[in-house]
Parts: structure tokens; sequence; C-alpha cells
């Protein structure tokens, strides 16, 4: 758990023969991580072509892509393949596919054309509608007319059998014919049109025969409201629009079945495939590399050889022998699932190296610790908790959301330690209902603790942050000393900013301040004492530039050296880095201070809530008393697990992690698309 | 009077988080690739854009759905423009005026398609903002408009009554509204550069390089377009210049005109000032076209890096918010490129 799983390379080769079987055991597994072939080529057999998948994967993927392109736009996200999918795999019938979902395609291409027709219809009718809204035009009555609209309206008759093509050759313009009856063969109309278009449409209704007509009198009864047969006409149009809407996601709901029975057996092939762009071949053989955990080589051996009966040759080499092909280990964090939402600030940081420290287990503790200094209330802390197992409950089945699931789960860590410090200062949302068990934190501040304790005054309270922030910085070294060790970086382990040396200085700088705070700032340690702590490792650091000059001076034979330059620059190298040594871990320390400060605020502010509470009564103080709570609940909560963060990160993370580790990725049937 | 802390401090703050929200490349890689609009489409549920689809797929009308991407557009700087201190908030008001402006030209477009080319008012008039933008500008009466003289009425106490009613008559005997819009595009950047005057010093200097590299993009389209559209003579052309550009003066506007090697004519700036986009200038270029293109792609880069070292400079200046301005626009027209590209069935051109 403390240091990253450690992984193995398995090389193997396989004959040709039996590399369908082998792959087919590499996915079910899915604990390969392969070596990039070119990675491959310097190290691996000369000149071997690599394997062609017998389906190309550019065109699976592509194919796969579609498929599940067409399946989101109708909400579905097909799950990732099962072993069973694996067994049952067949080779995918493209053209069909691709036939199948061209005709599913120009089917909804030709209804989403129907629909943007249906559109143009709706945008003319409520062109009309808004000209007559804006410009005041009675339309309830068809005899009213306004002088200053926009809107041309005409009562004429036509032949019956030019209905049709007069309502054709009125579509392209924003017009509303409004059938009046029939009388004889000439069908009546009243007309609604934009004036702007008086000129073309009127030619066009004189070749239709169109004679403009006061209103019959059998007819004049019938009056039509224009505005309630837009209105109709639009109700009209806007459902013919939802059917068609719905006949598209119905399209997706009708063929979901199949098109993600397909998607499945695609992605098996293009996992598949994928895996074998990592092989090699010779004229009978295939070769392969890549990392597994350990713990996998005996089950990854037994399926081999299962699926090869036996004919392979399988060839282990640990993380860093000479055997080894390539130079990055993949990293997988060892990590039990309670520590995932840690994992989650660590990886966001960066992922360790291979064999080094990985701080997931330490981040918890001291995360949580100072988060719940910082805000130490048993009922705030009950809310923040609530809170995030509602949000965790939400985001469980949404593995898309991992992330927001993970932070849910930090949340509710957060909340429980702001229960436990609640409860270890006396704190329940800001008022001492309990005892606190250890000190009382309001008391101090607001300046009438009762308690008899320890920490009585708020530099107790400071000096608790430094103790503190010097165990994190100690620990953040002593991991760097284990990471330097593993890695056999002699050099680094003594003269790094992190190493032997500069941790005596640090070692050294607080033996000298707690002297001084023992003397009432009076005397310092003796001289030897002083030389001995820091005198003497400052003088073993100018050792470090000198010897990586005539380290690499003896890399490069021909080239003259200029002591003189030299010995003004190893000068200059080890003041500035005697200064960063002195300034960074002081800044380093300090910087815990901000645990107590944010902690202080916290209580100052809820001091200040129930302030302004006691100047009111009644419902007006319970309600300053919730909303301060609120705000002190959002506000205080973010910026102490920001700060928490924050120190983590820069005064703990910086000491030995470097975070230039390669994620551990094997390809298998959950791999991310 | 205020500093520059308390004038953008705040807006700085709120615009830095509204950046890292904007459409990441990988996800245009994705659009790119979908086989379809509806597919594109549905690729931009979980960003910004998801209302998009909603109007996509209820109306199958991409222009509907890119009128709702309008209204956003000026939405935002309204939203921003609420938020600024008022020294700047009249720089905002005149890129408003951008939106303003090419409404404008949609509706006299249609009005001169109607009347001067006797054509049908088209689909187009349903695509046009009626709400107002800076000026109360009575959109109805321009389309439904008899003459020009109407709509110079209608806009009077506007600045564009000026502008239609001096080029009304070179419209109609020149068949064209190009002059119009010229002369609407050389009132918009000098009013821009008139709000950007009135800013404080430093706020001064970020605006006008960042508007002079605005004015060089627009200049070179221009050239583009009178190129292989007009083929007009240079002297027409440098008369559509916009003053103020940044990089091309009318000088090297007039060498490039005609010039075979652009590199020789743009190695002076870019080596200069931009020397990580030499290796553009390297690109061969086989006819004028090509060669104005490349030019173009120099200065998108240019605008791109111009934004960039605001975004890393001083945060508490004008920069951040025109910074912004630009990353949005880039954005929407990458959106926009790609989803017409989708509608109507092309391939995306590759960056």
């Amino acid at each position: 758990m403390i240091f990253t799983t450690e992984m193995i390379q398995l090389f193997a080769v396989v004959l040709g023969r039996d590399s369908e079987p082998v792959t087919e055991a590499l996915l079910g597994e899915g604990v390969m991580q392969f070596i990039d072939v070119s990675e491959f080529e310097f190290e691996g057999p000369e000149n071997l072509p690599t394997v062609e998948p017998q389906a190309s994967l550019a065109e699976i993927s592509e194919l796969r892509r579609r498929i599940e392109g067409f399946l989101h736009t109708g909400g579905v996200i097909p799950a990732a393949p099962r072993e069973t999918d694996l067994k049952n795999r067949v080779p995918v019938d493209f053209e069909k596919e691709k036939d199948h979902l061209d005709g599913i395609t120009s089917e909804r291409q030709g209804i989403r054309e129907r629909q943007r027709t249906i559109q143009q219809e709706i945008l003319k009718l409520e062109d009309i509608r808004r000209q007559a809204e804006l410009y005041g035009m009675g339309l309830s009555d068809v005899a009213l007319s306004a002088k200053h609209s926009f809107i041309s309206m005409q009562i004429g008759k036509l032949p019956a059998s030019n209905v049709k093509k007069f309502e054709e050759a009125l579509r392209e313009f924003a017009s509303l014919s409004v059938p009046l009856g029939q009388e004889d063969d000439m069908a009546h109309c009243l007309l609604i049109s934009i004036r702007r278009d008086n000129a073309r449409i009127n030619s066009i209704l004189e070749k239709l025969g169109w004679t403009k007509v006061e209103l019959p009198g059998e007819l004049r009864s019938v009056k039509k409201d224009v505005f309630k047969e837009i209105s109709a006409k639009l109700t009209k149009l806007t459902e013919e629009q939802k059917a068609l809407e719905a006949k598209v996601n119905d399209l997706v709901k009708k063929e979901e079945k199949h098109l993600k029975e397909v998607w499945v057996n695609l992605r098996v092939n293009e996992l598949f495939c994928r895996i074998q762009t990592h092989f090699k071949s010779s004229s009978r053989t295939v070769v392969f590399t890549g990392w597994l955990p350990s713990s996998k080589k005996e089950r990854l051996t037994e399926k081999i050889r299962k699926a090869s009966q036996g004919r392979c040759y399988l060839e282990w080499n640990e993380a860093g022998s000479k055997d080894a092909i390539g130079n990055e280990v993949p990293v997988q964090f060892n990590n039990p699932k309670a520590l995932a939402p840690f994992q989650m600030l660590v990886s966001n940081f960066g992922i360790p190296e291979y064999g080094t420290i990985d701080p997931t287990p330490f981040v918890m503790p001291l995360y949580l610790a100072m988060f719940g200094v910082m805000f130490a209330d048993l009922g705030q802390g009950l809310i923040l908790a609530t809170l995030g197992i509602v949000s965790a409950c939400l985001f469980k089945k949404e593995p898309k959301k991992k992330g927001l699931y993970h932070l849910s789960w930090l949340i509710i860590w957060c909340g429980a330690s702001s229960m436990v410090f609640g409860a270890l200062f006396g704190s329940f949302f800001g008022t001492g209902l309990f005892r606190p068990l250890w000190f009382d934190f309001h008391g101090i501040i607001s300046g009438h603790s009762s308690h008899s304790s320890m920490i009585n005054d708020v530099y107790d309270i400071l000096s608790i942050t430094i103790y503190f922030g010097i165990f994190v910085i100690a620990l953040g070294l002593l991991f760097n000393w284990i990471n330097l060790i593993r890695g056999g970086k002699w050099t680094e382990l003594f003269f790094d900013k992190g190493g032997i040396f500069g941790a005596w200085i640090y070692g050294g700088g607080i033996y000298i301040a707690s002297y001084m705070i023992a003397h009432n700032y009076k005397n310092l340690p003796d001289g030897t004492t002083l030389f001995l702590l820091v005198g003497l490792p400052c003088l073993l650091l100018f050792i470090k530039e000198p010897y990586h000059y005539f380290t690499h001076a003896a890399e490069h034979p021909g080239r003259k050296p200029n002591l003189l330059f030299a010995f003004l620059n190893f000068l200059m190298e080890w003041i500035v880095e005697l200064l960063e040594i002195f300034s960074g871990y002081l800044s380093n320390t300090l910087s815990f201070m901000r645990v107590a400060g944010l902690g202080i605020a916290h209580v100052c502010l809820m001091i200040s809530f129930f302030t302004l509470a006691n100047m009111t009564s009644g419902i007006g103080s319970i309600l300053i008393l919730i909303l301060g709570n609120i705000l002190v609940i959002g506000l205080e909560g973010l910026s102490a697990g920001i700060q928490a963060l924050r120190l983590s990160y820069y005064e703990f993370f910086t000491k030995f992690f470097h975070g230039t580790g390669k994620l551990y990725t094997p390809i298998s049937l959950n791999s991310e698309l | 009077m205020a500093g520059p802390l308390s004038k953008y401090a705040f807006i700085n703050a709120k615009l830095r988080a509204r950046i890292s929200k904007i459409v990441p490349d990988e996800k245009f890689s994705q659009l790119e690739k979908a086989p379809s609009i509806d597919e594109a489409l549905a690729l931009l549920r979980d960003t910004a854009f998801a209302g998009l689809e909603e109007v996509y797929s209820a109306t199958g009308d991409l222009r509907q759905a890119e009128l709702g991407l309008l209204k956003s557009e000026i939405e935002l700087y309204r939203d921003i423009r609420q938020r600024l201190h008022q020294n700047s908030v009249e720089l905002v008001d005149a890129l408003l005026t951008e939106f303003e402006i090419e409404n404008l030209k949609n509706a006299i477009r249609v009005y001169f398609d109607r009347k001067i080319r006797n054509r049908s008012a088209g689909t187009g008039i349903h695509y046009i903002l009626y709400d107002r933008i800076i000026h109360q500008i009575p959109i109805d009466i321009i389309l439904n408009a008899d003459s020009f003289d109407e709509i110079a009425g209608v806009c009077e106490g506007t600045p564009y009554s000026q502008i239609v009613k001096k080029y009304c008559h070179t419209v109609e005997s020149e068949g064209s509204l190009f002059r119009m819009e010229i002369a609407f595009d050389h009132y918009y950047y000098s009013n821009l550069l008139s709000a950007i005057n009135k800013l404080d010093r430093n706020d001064r200097s970020i605006a006008l390089r960042l508007a002079g590299v605005q004015i060089d993009l627009q200049n070179i389209n221009w050239i583009i377009r009178l190129k292989n559209f007009y083929d007009l003579p240079l002297e027409a052309v440098l008369a559509t210049i916009v003053p103020g550009g940044f990089n091309l003066d009318a000088a090297i506007i007039e060498e490039l005109y005609g010039v075979q090697n652009v590199a020789s004519v743009l190695g002076g700036f870019v080596k200069g000032k931009y020397p990580g986009l030499s290796a553009l200038l390297a690109s061969a270029t086989s006819d004028s076209t090509s060669r104005l293109l490349l030019i173009r792609r120099v200065l998108e880069e240019v605008m791109k890096h111009e934004v960039q070292r605001i975004l890393l400079g001083n945060p508490f200046t004008i920069g951040i918010v025109l910074a912004y301005f630009m990353l949005k626009k880039n954005e929407l027209e990458r959106i926009r490129t790609v989803l017409n590209t989708k509608f109507y069935g092309k391939q995306t051109p590759a960056d």
C-alpha cells in the first residue's frame, strides 16, 4: 500500500496459429499494458513485421463510433462488453452494417427534412402573427384594416381545380389562405400575406384566375377569427413537429437492441485488434511484450499456456532488470477503495514514479487532520457529511461522474473529521453545548476559556500547528530518503535540498529556535553547537557542485576546465542553495500556521453571527444563526478544503513526490473509449 | 478613482473560471469525426451548447439553432457588461455594435434582394434579430421598406442613417451592397477605436493592440473577397482598408496584394514579434488566393498569440475581458463551422 504495485514484464513468443486464442486470453484477463512497437523495435528482435489484424482497426473503430454516436443521440450509452461477449465474438459484416446504418441515417434525414419544411411554415405564420400583434391590427374581424400594418388581406375566388396550385405557389411566401367555401366551381378564399410580397403574389394570383370579390352574401355570416385560425394552424404544425421529433427518437429505440449487439461485438473486435497491433511476427511465430502486476503473473501464465496448448515461450523480467524492454514502468496504485477520494487528490497532482512511495495512505490522515482543525464543529460536520452522502448516492450509478462520486466521499470524510474535531474542541454549531474532549477552542478565542487544559491561548494553538508542520515536513524528508535509497541515488541522498544535509540544517534550525524560545529569545546555543548543527552541514553542501562538475568533466575528457570561473560558479550555486534551504524550510514550516488561522477565523465568524443574533430576537435571531451556519459551511468548508490541499501539495509532496510516473492502463474489456 | 485591482479583480476571476469551460480541442476533434449533425450535436450535450441539440431536434433547422447561438452570444456580452466598471462599459457597447451592424446588414440584404434584385424575401427573413441590441432599429420596417429613404428615415437617431443616405445611390447604381457594407464596417472600427481611446493608458495600449490585430484580420478577409469575387484594382482595394491595423499598414497591404513571395513581406514583423510563426511562412503557395489564405492563417495565429500573451500577462486589465471575447468568438465560429459542414454533409477542413 505504501509503495506502488510491483510490476513485472512479460516477453512472450507463441506460434502464429495460436495468436487468436492467446489474444482472447490476454483480452479476457485484461492485465497487460503492452509496450509500444516502436520501443520494441530497437531492443527486441530485429526487422519483425507488425501483425496485421484480420480487419482494419480503423474500420472497426469508425463503425463502432458511428453506432455509438447514433445510440448516443437517443440517450443510450452502451455498457462495456462482458466475458461472454468475448467468447461469442464473431466477424462483423461491415458492408451489411454500414448499409443498415445508412438506411437509418437516410430515414432520419428524411424526417429532419420534413421537420425543416414544417418549421418554415411555422416561421412564416409566426411572422404574420408577430406583425399583426406588433402593429395593432385587429384580426378578429376581417373587415378591419390597419393603416400602418404590413399585413395584406384580400378575399377572392378562383377555379376549384387551381386550389392546389394556389397553395403550392404561396408556399414560398409568409401567407395564410383560409378557405371560405365553394360556390359552383369557384373556391372562395381569404388570403393573408405580407405587403412586401404583394407584387409577386398578385402576379401568381392573376395566372391562377383569382378574382377579388366582396364576401358573398351566403358566406357573410361565416366570421372567421383569423387570429384563431393562425393559432390553430400553428398548434397543428407544432404537434406535427413533436410527432416527427418523437419519430426520430423511436427510430433509435427501434434499432437499439440490434445496434447495441453490433456495438458490443465491434468493441470486442476493436480491443482484440488493438492488442494485436502490439504483436510482431516472424514467419511462424508471434512476439509481444508488456507489463502487468506481479500478482497476476501465475494466472496469466496459466491462461496463455492453456490458449496455446503449451506451445509458447514466456520470459519474465523484473522492473529495472537489464533484460526488460523500455525504461518506463507503468504505475498502479495499490490502495483500498476507502482511499479512492485521497488517491484522486494525489493523481490530480501527478502519478508517482514506479517503485517510489505512494503518498495516498498518508494524505488521508494529514488532510483530514488539517481540515478538522480548520473546520472543527460537530453540527456543521454532520451537515457536511450528510450532504456528501446525498451527493454520493446521486452519483453512485453514473460511471461518467466517477470524479464527482469520489469528491462526494471526500466531503463525507471531511464532515466526519469536522465532527471528531468538533467533539475534541466542544463545538456544536458554534455553541459550547458539551464539554470539549481536548480543549475549548471557542473559549480561548473569545477569551473565556473555562476548562483547564494545556492549551490556554492562541499562541498554544499556533504552536500545535507548527509542531504538526514540522512533523509533516519531516515525514516528507523521510519519504524522500526512502525513495532515493530505493533508487540508488546516493549523491542526491546527501546533497539534495531534501537530502540528509538539508534535513540536518532543518533539524538544527528547529533546535536553535526551541532553545531561543526556552531562553526567552535572549540566548543562542554555544558556538560549537551552532557550528555542528548548521555550519557543518552548510560547509558539507559546498561539496555538491564541485562533485558534479568533476564527475561530468570525467565524462568529457577533451574539455578544458576554467578553474577560476568554476570556483566562482560553485560559490554562487552554494550560496543560492543555502538561501533556498533556509528560506524554504522556514516558510514551509510557518505555512502551517494557516491551519490555526483558518480555525480561528471559523470560530470568529461563528462568534460574529451569535453577536448579531443576540442583537435581535425571535425569528430574526434564528434566521441569522441559520444563514450564518450556511455561510460558514459553504465558505469556510471550501477554504479549509483548499488550504489543506495546498499544504499537502506544496509543503508535503514537494519534498519527495515528482509526479512523473505513467499510469498503468491495460487493454481490457473495460478499457475506456 | 478606481484602481485596476478593484476594477478587474472580480471579472478576472470570473472570466478565468469561464475560460476553463471553453470547449477543448479534443471535443472539436470528436465533433469533426461525428458522422452526422445529430451525432455532433449529441456530443455537445455536456457543454454550454446543449441547447443547440434541443432546438435542432425540435425543428430540424440548424439556422434556427444558430440564431439561438447568436442571441446567447449577445447575452454573454451584456452579462459581462453589467459586471464591468463604468469606464469599460463603452468598449463593450462598441463591441456589441458589431452584432447590431451584422443584423442590420442582413435586414438590408433582404430589402435589397426584394426591391433592387426583384427576388423573393426568402427564408433569411426568419433568421434576423428583431430585438434591440444597442439602438432601437425597427427591423420590420426595414424588411418591408419601399425605398432606402424609408430605411434611412427609420434609422434616424442612429449612426447608420447617414451611411444609408450616403451610399444608397451607389448601391442602386452599382447593383451591389458592397460599398455600404464596407462603410458599416468602417464605422464599427472607428467607433471601437474611439471607445478604446477613452480607456486608461494601460488598458488603452492593450486594447489597441488586440483591436489592431482584429483589424488586420478584417482587412485581409476583405482583400481575399475582393480579389476572388470582384478582382478590383489595387486603388479600390486600398480604399476599403480599415485604418488602425497592428501589423499590416497600407504599404504592406499594397505589397501583399501583388507580391509572389509572402514570406518576404510578412517576414519582417513575424520574425521580430512572433518568431514561433516563422515556420508557417515557409509553406509553399502556388497562386494569389493561397497566398492570401496563408496570410490569414498567419494573422489568425497572431491573434491566438496575442490572446495568450494577455492571459499570461497582468490579470488586472481590460485584456482579460477582450481575450475572453476573442476566445468565445473563436469557439462559436468553430462550433458553427463544424455543425454547418455536418449539416451540409461536407468534410470538415483540417486545422
